[in-house]
């Protein structure tokens, strides 16, 4: 009965109530709609895995099993499955253009009927039609061939056959392609072999079948295999699904084959970034919720003072403690209860608006899960605001002592211990000893199907996140505090000779104002750590498509097109082409080894490709390019080659390069200036970048390999497709848009776009509550005070002084440390999960709009709350004395 | 010589109602009522509770404006600069702020009036030495009893010198001991300065040493054999 006649005296405090509810909601809405986006992701994670393998299953038939049992068996298991020979041949020969050209061994592929519809992305059509015989794009390069050419295949033992060329193909995954099946990751190929010819299984048997006869050793078969996709959502329980199923296979053949699993491979990868994505959930999403429960309890504290009377007032006519909490869960329940529905609206909301319907939550089960969690944590936390300091209060406090309202309460006992401090020493700690692995944050020991987070890693930007928040408070405390007039100093601006009182009020209610400015300066760190990092992940993502793709558009010449830079003018006459940077392209042998050279313009290529300082070794991108520009038979190097062949700077280094001219391989002397760790459209190993002209000179060839298409602004897919429209398929252009979603892990490869926005967004609700709600509530419950003050005569200005002076100190100190806090995490955080960044940062990115937006949305609603303080104390100050 | 006369009323208020709300739920709390208040006066409202004496009380304070008549102040001034200044009130219940101690609160209409903090303080020391409250001087008005309050209410309405003394209800929470001193020291100082004092009571005690007594009454103020400067 007391409670029903408690709800009803609730609903005349709507206000307050609301504001509760409120935070509770955002909590709620914030969980909700991250959890059940990451969830999203992980499903979209696994899909993105499935989908960039070729071949699922390459089932390699052992020596003495027999094919045709092995392909019953995998046929029985998967939904499609496909014979494959593998001959190794002793080298390949072909003469054009009056020169004779020969490559080392290569393999011959010899692919059924029906192979290109079962695994479509495998071979990737360059020149040719497409059918018959094919030859790998890099092979074409070496023997100088074209479509209609004739090859001969080199057989050992046997006499060589002759083929005719119909086409010139890429094959995107030639790593796992010639994979040796069975053999762990450290004794895999380094790279694929560089002469490959694909041929139809008719021919190749015809080829090959004799050789098998005397040298069984040089011909295998192999199953490839396409599993049913009907997988897990999440990636690790989608693994262990795919390698189960690999392992049953090999134990049912009983030796008769092995699998080469690339599905689960693809897979292993997608889990660790699942993991990635859950860490991001938690550094993304907890301190949010964490803030909204802080919120809601500042809100619920703002009405302490009004709580306790109504309390003392209620033990004088007899309530007992325990009535009191059953009141207070009462309240908690309603509050928690219309803030978490509240809440669930908002985030079905939210996620249509920023994820789509479609994303939102991997399936109906998983969306309910996040949704009755956030609920029940929107609950906890309005019983932690509400019934935890009802239940203190009733249990503690005497009807008397239900009266203070500011008190001369000693400092909390955690300031006294040091507890901010003891927290950031932990947090430097902590950070020192993950520093100290790398920065592992995902734990994937190889070949075992377990995997997991170090979640300890985390709680270095956490304990940094809560001891500075601690730090802040302790700061404000003791400014305020001091008895040198720093209240005073502080207050001077806004109340002039009024200074001294108005100081007076802001030193006895430091405690408030401290834990004021200690959750703006926590929600400010929040923002701006989560800014800062989403910017730079960004930034990054773009970073690394540009290292892929090379500009903003980039047109690489067809096999056997020969185009010297003057193509540029063409490319440039394309409109939204603001510049065109030509690239060279060309083989090198490095010893026995074949790298990819390119030939720059040192002068342009720095701007036009946007080249990074973490690209190079030794210095930044521009002074390598200068030093490299000062040489001009200078060459920069992979670190392992330098390694390899114990390299110092000024070494000679002699390359064989092919002239074009007399198309033999000649000795071109380059003498080493740096270092080169990666190069835009440069394969991730080896590579040698120089001087074009000196390349062009000594190649009798300016041929450029590629143009760097730079838009300026304009949409790069727009201009991709206006330049495919001018040079049809006489080039290959890909756009940057498309190379984002191509490149990177899959977590990269995730948009973070939607999540990036809803994060933001919370964190500008959360800094206009903190700011605007939280003072506007602190000024309600001071409205008796400053009745008062009108009463005794103070203008409106004098009122301001006190509403100004606390307002400025909460906002502009919690601001200040915020950002300090706030930039201080973003480093930490780039540190501890750079496991996310491929290639890590050199510097943050800062998103100054951004900031400058929560800035002013936090002022903006300071303002608000204080006009409409001093505009409501003025037009009703009887009323409010009145009224308590 | 500035816009007000030194030598005419310090109040009046002339057929002044003051209404709470509108339509059906409108609340008169005072009916017509018309009044002078001159200088050495000493007034007793007195009424039972909800009679409409803090209205009156409050209007005669220039706090509210009433919904009907007209109130001046002849001798003060215009309403923007009664207080601080010229009225000091002291408010029925609890009105010490909270965050400042006992000096503090009482030098406060001082400092708003724009007097120096230090010589405000001096003067607020003084005002509570004459209502015997000299070792309050630090503390904080959750520390003290409501008696404490009041009286600390009071020091603080004294200390402004004002020409228009009104307390609204000074010896609610004060035992018959302390009551009387109040009203002594709120006599004295009133007489000092030759200004008046309105006090609104309940008590027949207190209003007995009044020199006038204005009866309240459901929001009408009526004329008491002793005054003859108000009429309802």
């Amino acid at each position: 009965m007391l409670g029903l006649t408690w709800l009803r005296g609730m609903m005349r405090r709507s206000g307050r109530l609301g504001a509760t509810a409120l935070g509770v909601a955002i909590a709620v809405a914030l969980l909700a709609s991250i959890g059940t986006f990451l969830a999203g992701s992980q499903a979209t994670m696994t899909k993105r895995a499935v989908q960039a393998v070729a071949v699922d299953w390459q089932v390699g038939v052992q020596p003495g099993g027999d094919a045709n049992t092995v392909l019953d068996a995998v046929r029985a298991r998967t939904v499609s499955a496909l014979p494959v020979g593998f001959a190794q041949t002793s080298g390949l020969q072909a003469t054009t253009g009056g020169s004779t050209q020969t490559t080392g061994p290569g393999f011959v592929l010899g692919l059924p009927d029906g192979y290109r519809n079962a695994f479509p992305t495998t071979i990737r059509d360059l020149a040719g039609t497409g059918n018959g015989v094919l030859v790998a794009q890099q092979t074409a390069a070496n023997l100088h061939i074209a479509p209609g050419d004739t090859i001969t295949i080199g057989r050992t033992g046997l006499a060589a056959v002759r083929v005719r060329v119909n086409g010139v193909v890429d094959l995107p995954q030639a790593d796992s392609l010639f994979q040796k099946i069975g053999a762990p990751a450290g004794a895999q190929p380094q790279s694929p072999p560089d002469n490959v010819l694909l041929v139809p299984a008719r021919a190749w048997h015809a080829m090959f079948d004799p050789l098998f006869a005397v040298r069984p050793d040089l011909v295998s078969t192999q199953i490839h295999a396409r599993l049913s996709h009907a997988l897990a959502h999440d990636p690790s329980s989608a693994f262990t699904q795919v390698s189960g199923a690999a392992r049953n296979l090999e134990v049912s053949l009983a030796g008769g084959g092995l699998v080469g699993d690339n599905l689960a491979a693809a897979l292993d990868a997608a889990r660790s970034d699942a993991l990635y994505a859950q860490v991001l959930f938690l550094f993304l999403g907890l301190p949010g919720a964490v803030l909204a429960g802080l919120l809601t309890t500042a809100v619920a504290a703002s009405g302490a003072n009004r709580r306790r009377h109504e309390q003392a007032l209620l033990r004088t006519r007899g309530a007992t403690a325990r009535t009191l909490v059953r009141i207070a869960v009462l309240e908690a329940t309603v509050v928690g209860g219309v803030g978490a529905l509240a809440g669930l609206v908002a985030a079905t909301m939210v996620g249509r608006a920023a994820f789509g319907s479609a994303s939102f939550g991997a399936t109906t089960e998983n969306a309910l899960e996040f949704s009755v969690g956030a609920a029940l944590i929107g609950l906890t936390i309005a019983a932690l605001a509400i019934t935890l300091p009802a239940w203190r209060d009733a249990r503690s406090i005497t009807v008397v002592g239900a009266r203070h309202v500011v008190g001369r309460t000693p400092a909390p006992r955690w300031l006294r211990v040091g507890l901010d401090l003891l927290l950031l020493a932990v947090s430097g700690l902590v950070f020192w000893l993950t520093s100290r692995s790398g920065y592992k944050l995902v734990l994937a020991p190889e070949g075992t199907p377990s995997i997991s987070v170090n979640y300890w890693a985390l709680a270095g930007p956490a304990l940094l996140w809560a001891g500075a928040g601690l730090l802040a408070w302790r700061v404000a405390y003791m400014l305020l505090g001091t008895p040198a007039g720093i209240a005073r100093l502080l207050a001077r601006p806004f109340s002039g000779r009024l200074a001294g009182t108005v100081g007076a009020t802001m030193r006895r209610q430091r405690r408030l104002l401290a834990s004021a400015l200690a959750l703006v300066a926590l929600i400010t760190a929040f923002a701006a750590s989560t800014s800062v990092f989403n910017s730079t992940y960004k930034a990054q993502a773009d970073v690394d498509a540009r290292l892929t793709n090379g500009g903003d558009v980039t047109v690489t010449e067809a096999p056997g097109v020969t185009v010297g830079p003057a193509a540029a003018r063409d490319i440039a006459s394309v409109p939204g082409v603001h510049a065109v940077e030509p690239l060279q392209h060309r083989f090198a042998y490095v010893g026995a080894d074949l790298q990819d050279l390119y030939g720059v313009r040192t002068a342009t290529i720095v701007d036009a490709t946007k080249l990074q300082n973490t690209y190079f070794q030794g210095g930044t991108a521009r002074e390598l390019m200068r030093k490299l520009g000062a040489q001009p038979n200078g060459i920069l190097l992979s670190a392992e080659t330098v390694k390899d062949f114990q390299l110092n700077s000024g070494d000679q280094v002699r390359l064989r390069l092919r002239d074009v001219r007399s198309t033999r391989l000649i000795e071109v002397p380059f003498r080493y200036v740096g270092v080169a760790k990666e190069f835009p459209t440069a394969p991730r190993d080896s590579f040698l970048v120089a001087n074009a002209d000196y390349v062009a000179q000594r190649t009798s060839s300016d041929a450029v390999g590629a143009f760097l298409v730079d838009t300026s602004g304009s949409s790069p897919r727009a201009v991709a497709d206006r330049l495919r429209s001018r040079f049809g398929t006489s080039a290959a252009i890909a756009d940057i848009t498309s190379a984002r979603k191509t490149v990177g892990t899959s977590l990269t490869a995730v948009d973070l776009a939607g999540l990036t926005r809803v994060e933001l967004g919370f964190a500008l609700v959360l800094a206009a509550a903190a700011t605007g709600l939280v003072l506007a509530l602190g000024f309600a419950e001071r409205r008796r005070m400053f009745a008062i003050a009108l009463a005794l005569g103070a203008k409106p200005r004098q009122l301001g002084g006190f509403v100004w002076s606390d307002a400025a100190f909460v906002t502009a100190g919690g601001l200040l440390a915020g950002a300090l806090v706030g930039l201080s995490l973003a480093l930490m955080l780039v540190k501890v999960l750079t496991g996310v960044f491929d290639p890590p940062p050199a510097v943050l990115s800062v998103p100054w709009a951004y900031l400058t937006t929560v800035a002013a949305v936090a002022i903006a609603a300071v303002v608000i709350a204080g006009t409409t303080t001093i505009r409501r104390a003025r037009t009703a100050p009887v009323a409010v004395l009145r009224e308590l | 010589m500035t816009d007000h006369d030194t030598n005419a009323a310090l109040v009046r208020c002339d057929a002044v109602a003051r209404t709470y709300g509108s339509g059906r739920t409108a609340v008169v709390a005072l009916h017509g009522a018309t009044c002078e208040i001159w200088p050495g006066e000493h007034i007793a409202l007195m009424g039972a509770s909800g009679s409409g004496k803090s209205t009156l009380m409050h209007l005669l304070a220039g706090l509210e404006e009433p919904t009907a008549g007209t109130i001046t102040w002849p001798a003060l001034g215009d309403r923007t600069s009664l207080r601080p200044g010229p009225i000091a009130l002291v408010l029925q219940g609890p009105s010490l702020l909270a965050p400042l101690d006992v000096v503090e609160n009482v030098a406060l209409p001082l400092v708003l009036d724009g007097i120096d903090e230090v010589r405000a303080q001096e003067r607020a020391r003084g005002a509570l030495a004459r209502l015997e409250l000299t070792e309050l001087h630090d503390k904080l008005p959750e520390e003290l009893s409501g008696g404490q309050m009041q009286r600390v209410a009071i020091a603080r309405a004294l200390v402004q010198q004002p020409r228009l003394l009104l307390a609204d209800e000074p010896t609610g929470q004060l035992d018959h001991h302390t009551a009387a001193h109040v009203i002594d020291v709120l006599l004295e100082a009133a007489s000092e300065s030759d200004a008046a004092l309105v006090v609104s009571t309940h008590d027949p005690a207190v209003a007995e040493r009044l020199n006038q007594l204005w009866p309240v009454a459901d929001g009408r103020l009526t004329v008491n054999a002793r005054s003859s400067a108000c009429s309802a």
